[in-house]
């Protein structure tokens, strides 16, 4: 898989991590009728994708995560997700450069 | 992002609809479904919808009893707020915590951008209307998917 990929499937875990971690999304979840059981090893599955990156990319989207809480953001009509800036035409991915970040917040962004 | 409050003709789509199923294993289902949202162009990556996916499904149970299932994701492969509808007269071996086959699969998707309440809510309504008996039987019945959207539209109880 591509380290895009890669990114996009980590940024999905650290969300469902970040759902389960908190005690009053589960208990609402609960009430609902969703069960919670195994005991989730996700830690397990964030580091095989990690292992899965370039360590550039995997040490970016670590100090990203621990910075903002989500180190991908979106691009929609060229605008940053993450901080809400007009990316100049440049910051689009190419093959060259299929990866890219935001020139101000520094997120890796997912263009689509 | 707008909140996800209601059902509205913007979440209910129906090319996102499955009269009937023709897998039946859970994980083939799921495909199924990110298939057509795919094919709908609500999702972009659907390898990394379906994979995230895989994950909530093999470790926590989406299956709510009385024969529905509500697989529910906020993703950054999602583009919009959407709910996909599947039906599966002969049921499916979902692992519900009743034992139930699953006759009705909601699939809730919100992109990973929306907030985490907004899609808790949108998860709410939609586990809330499917536990209800005389929604299941309607949604489960409806042979057009005016009368299923009819359903949602009404609301959750």
């Amino acid at each position: 898989m591509s380290n895009l990929g890669v990114l996009l499937e980590l940024h999905d875990v650290d969300v469902l991590r970040g759902e389960i971690a908190d005690p009053r999304t589960v208990s609402r979840l609960r009430k609902l009728g969703f069960t919670f059981p195994v005991a989730a090893d996700l830690d397990a599955l964030r580091e095989r994708l990690v292992a899965q990156l370039e360590p550039r990319w995997a040490t970016q989207y670590e100090r990203l995560q621990g910075r903002y809480g989500r180190a991908v953001t979106v691009v929609r009509g060229r605008a940053c997700q993450g901080c809400f800036i007009t990316l100049p035409t440049r910051a689009a991915p190419s093959d060259g450069q299929p990866l890219t970040t935001c020139e101000s917040c520094g997120r890796i962004l997912y263009w689509r | 992002m707008p909140m996800i409050s209601a059902f509205g003709a913007a979440q209910l789509d129906p090319s996102l609809y499955i009269p009937e199923l023709k897998v039946r294993r859970k994980f083939a289902v799921l495909d199924e479904l990110v298939r057509i949202a795919a094919h709908a162009g609500v999702v972009r990556e659907p390898e990394v919808l379906c994979a995230s996916l895989n994950v909530r499904e093999r470790l926590f149970g989406t299956g709510i009893g009385k024969g529905v299932a509500v697989p529910h994701l906020r993703s950054i492969a999602v583009i919009e707020p959407r709910l996909v509808i599947a039906r599966s007269r002969r049921g499916l071996v979902w692992g519900a915590g009743d034992g139930a086959a699953v006759q009705l699969v909601l699939l809730v998707l919100s992109p990973a951008e929306a907030g985490e309440e907004a899609h808790l809510e949108f998860v709410a309504r939609v586990a809330a209307l499917g536990r209800l008996q005389r929604n299941r039987t309607r949604l489960i019945e409806a042979r057009e998917f005016p009368e299923l959207a009819a359903v949602f539209g009404e609301g959750a109880p």
